[in-house]
């Protein structure tokens, strides 16, 4: 039965690509379906705005609705969205902040989002998007995950990284996770907190959380994360970790754990990146840059220093399609075929040989040829 | 070709990238909106032809659904897959339409498309020897050719190579009289020529097999209709075609004066060797905006809607600088391409007793 459904659609899909000369038959029509209702697209799943909640001067949460063949997602994840802003489609990376039973229960998710300043897509979001738009809604990904069987947690966060987290409290809460958990909470000012009353919802019903929110700039000296305030967590060795917030905080976070005997293993860390990632530190003493030869485009360009490879192409006149621009939605993948590059999250070199690699991340360390 | 000093060049080169640069400066939300309009009315006039096809036993829906399916091929061919190709739209960062992965209704493959006409074309343009473009190494459109005996015929041969259009195009790859003189294999050819039967079998089958198979009973009148529709789609994408660079005052290069070209001088052969016609905005827009075929050769990948708007900025930098811009309408222009094909199908002595010296 099974087999004779997917040998209906695997047939179906050729003849869509023969008589629609494409690899995504069903988005054909999508200009056309577009118009009687955005969310029967098929080029992306469509995500339509339920509401939109003021959080803070500068946070908002987007109720949305994805389009029911949406995958779903685990506590923690994150999504790419895709907006079309001044006739530009632009590809950005946020965590959910809602739980997973919010989403099988009423078909709902959220994201919420801090505007950065200078930001072009968060900007965008706050000032143009409202109930009743819609968006294009990736699949979810990310292994920020809460441990299958309970254990003590310990999470901290900071400013907006809080969004991943307000997600794994829900869902402890919904499946009465049964272990200690603490919350620190770090934000700059009391009206600075994201999800206040999520927050106070939270911890009132759901006895196991204890929550401490510190704020960092509301005296002359600032109040960051110290020793004390591990110390304070009771079990801490025995706690799994997870931190989400600012570098500053997560490099200080990480030292201090270090300190207090946590183990590496059992702290997990999720970055949010506001600006164009940094490279590692390990990074610094090598050679990068050299030769880059687009063998498709016929064209040559060498570069010098941390520059990426798509930086490269665009410099050199050349518009390879990108999305994030972070190292996250691949739609930048390509082939190099000659060459060594360096991963610019990571610091890893590649292999000589050819291979998948994302333009965006890719800084050149020595000659490379590229398939663009 | 007009003498231009290297100086010259050079001015006449920062004048046109003034106006590129000020058109790039400007692309957005108008650009998005106008290409996703063209393909609204390109889906709507498929589905449309499609659908009406079955009922052409009654003659007026004959008609209808035969224009609407022709016109839709056209607008796809010309006005979007033609212009995507040439990475117009690749600012807007769209899948669907980013110049490397877009495929288009003909039998031509994208790919070869691209080999051919946005590089070899584009860069070598009428070149003699290097523009295959030039007459489709079929026809003898100037005296840098020899004439020989069969090209007494050749306005037979235009005929034909416009009845059949999208398998000329499909087949301009192969380069068959490169193997015929020796100087390719066909070996080298297999590659290219297994892409052309996959992508002339894709089309053959929608608009000869499927359609017709699914519509049994109807069979024959759904095959006539989309026999028509390529045939439109295939006698005004030749016309159009010919009409850029065939005209009468529309200039041939040497191998020898374009080695080692500077930016100004590309400029300077595309200014001199392509020309417009005029018409009316529908024109336009079922040409592809080829009728602004000098805009186009300039700026191969602004998008076409936009050559309109900077024409008479191209036009006041041609005045400026003494060059022609090589406009007329429609009839006019197509009837000196007519005139061309003829001329240069008789022997030279004859031509020039005809015609006169070419100037």
């Amino acid at each position: 039965m099974m087999l004779a459904r997917n040998t209906q659609t695997n047939a179906l899909h050729w003849l869509g690509k023969q008589l629609f000369n494409r690899d995504d038959p069903a988005a054909f029509f999508d200009p056309l379906l577009e118009t009687l209702d955005p969310m029967l697209v098929q080029s992306q799943t469509p995500a339509r705005v339920e509401q939109v909640i003021e959080e803070t001067a500068d946070t908002r949460t987007f109720v949305l609705k994805p389009a029911t063949r949406w995958a779903g997602f685990h506590a923690g994840q994150h999504v790419s969205i895709c907006v079309e802003i001044n006739g530009v489609k632009r590809t950005r990376t946020f965590s959910l902040s809602s739980s997973p039973e919010l989403w099988s229960e009423q078909g709902l998710v959220t994201l919420t989002i801090k505007r950065l300043p200078g930001g072009l897509v968060t900007n965008w979001l706050h000032d143009h998007l409202g109930q009743g738009q819609v968006l294009g809604f990736g699949e979810a990904f990310g292994d920020f995950l809460l441990p299958d069987t309970p254990k003590p947690v310990l999470f901290i966060a900071g400013g907006s990284g809080i969004t991943p987290i307000l997600s794994q409290l829900e869902t402890m809460a919904a499946r009465d996770f049964r272990a200690p958990v603490t919350l620190l909470y770090f934000v700059r000012t009391q009206q600075d907190v994201i999800a206040e009353e999520r927050l106070k919802a939270l911890a009132s019903r759901y006895s196991a959380l204890t929550l401490n929110i510190i704020a960092t700039n509301e005296n002359d000296k600032p109040r960051y994360l110290k020793s004390q305030d591990l110390k304070a967590v009771p079990g801490l060795k025995a706690r799994h970790v997870f931190l989400c917030g600012p570098k500053g905080l997560m490099d200080l976070a990480n030292e201090l754990l270090h300190q207090q005997g946590v183990l590496k293993k059992d702290i997990h860390n999720t970055f949010f990146s506001s600006a164009a990632p940094t490279l590692s530190s390990d990074l610094a003493d090598q050679v990068l840059g050299g030769k880059v030869e687009f063998c498709k485009s016929n064209l040559e360009a060498s570069s010098e220093g941390d520059a990426s490879l798509l930086e490269i192409a665009e410099a050199s006149g050349l518009k390879p399609r990108h999305g994030c621009r972070m190292g996250i939605c691949h739609q930048c993948s390509c082939r190099k075929t000659n060459g060594t590059v360096i991963n610019r999250l990571t610091g890893k070199a590649s292999g000589p040989g050819e291979e998948s690699v994302q333009l965006c991340i890719s800084i050149p360390h020595g000659p490379v040829t590229i398939d663009v | 070709m007009k003498q231009m000093t290297e100086v010259q060049l050079q001015e006449l080169e920062q004048d046109l990238d003034t106006i590129r640069d000020e058109v790039l400066a400007d692309l957005g939300e108008r650009d998005a909106r106008y290409i996703r309009r063209v393909i609204r009315l390109h889906r709507a006039l498929e589905v449309g032809g499609r659908v009406m096809m079955p009922f052409g036993f009654i003659p007026p829906i004959f008609v209808a659904a035969t224009i609407s399916l022709g016109l839709s091929k056209i607008i796809e061919n010309m006005e979007i897959g033609h212009n995507v190709m040439h990475g117009q739209y690749d600012w807007m960062n769209d899948p669907s339409l980013h110049s490397q992965t877009y495929e288009w209704d003909t039998a031509c493959s994208s790919d070869s498309w691209r080999r051919t006409h946005n590089f070899e074309h584009h860069t070598y343009t009428n070149i003699i020897g290097k523009d295959r473009d030039y007459g489709y190494a079929l026809l003898r459109l100037s005296d840098d050719k020899k004439w020989h005996p069969a090209h007494s015929l050749q306005f037979l041969n235009y005929i034909l190579l416009s009845v059949f259009f999208q398998w000329g195009v499909s087949l301009h790859e192969l380069e068959f009289e490169r193997i015929r003189r020796g100087e390719v294999r066909l070996r080298d050819k297999l590659p290219f020529l297994r892409d052309l039967l996959h992508k002339g079998s894709r089309q053959a089958f929608k608009d000869y097999v499927f359609f017709p198979l699914i519509t049994l009973p109807v069979a024959p009148i759904v095959l006539a209709g989309n026999l028509g529709a390529n045939l439109m789609r295939n006698l005004w994408s030749s016309t159009v075609i010919f009409c850029g660079h065939f005209t009468q005052d529309a200039e041939t290069f040497n191998e020898k004066d374009c080695e080692n070209e500077s930016k100004g001088h590309w400029y300077l052969r595309q200014l001199t060797g392509s020309s417009n016609f005029t018409g009316n905005k529908w024109v336009h827009l079922l040409s592809g905006h080829l009728s602004y075929q000098i805009e186009h050769h300039v700026f191969p990948d602004l998008p076409a809607h936009r050559y309109p708007e900077i024409s008479g900025k191209v036009q006041a930098v041609c005045r400026k600088h003494g060059i022609g811009y090589n406009t007329g309408s429609f009839g006019h222009q197509y009837s000196t391409v007519v005139k061309r094909i003829l001329t240069y199908s008789l022997p030279d002595p004859l031509r020039t007793k005809l015609v006169g010296q070419p100037t």
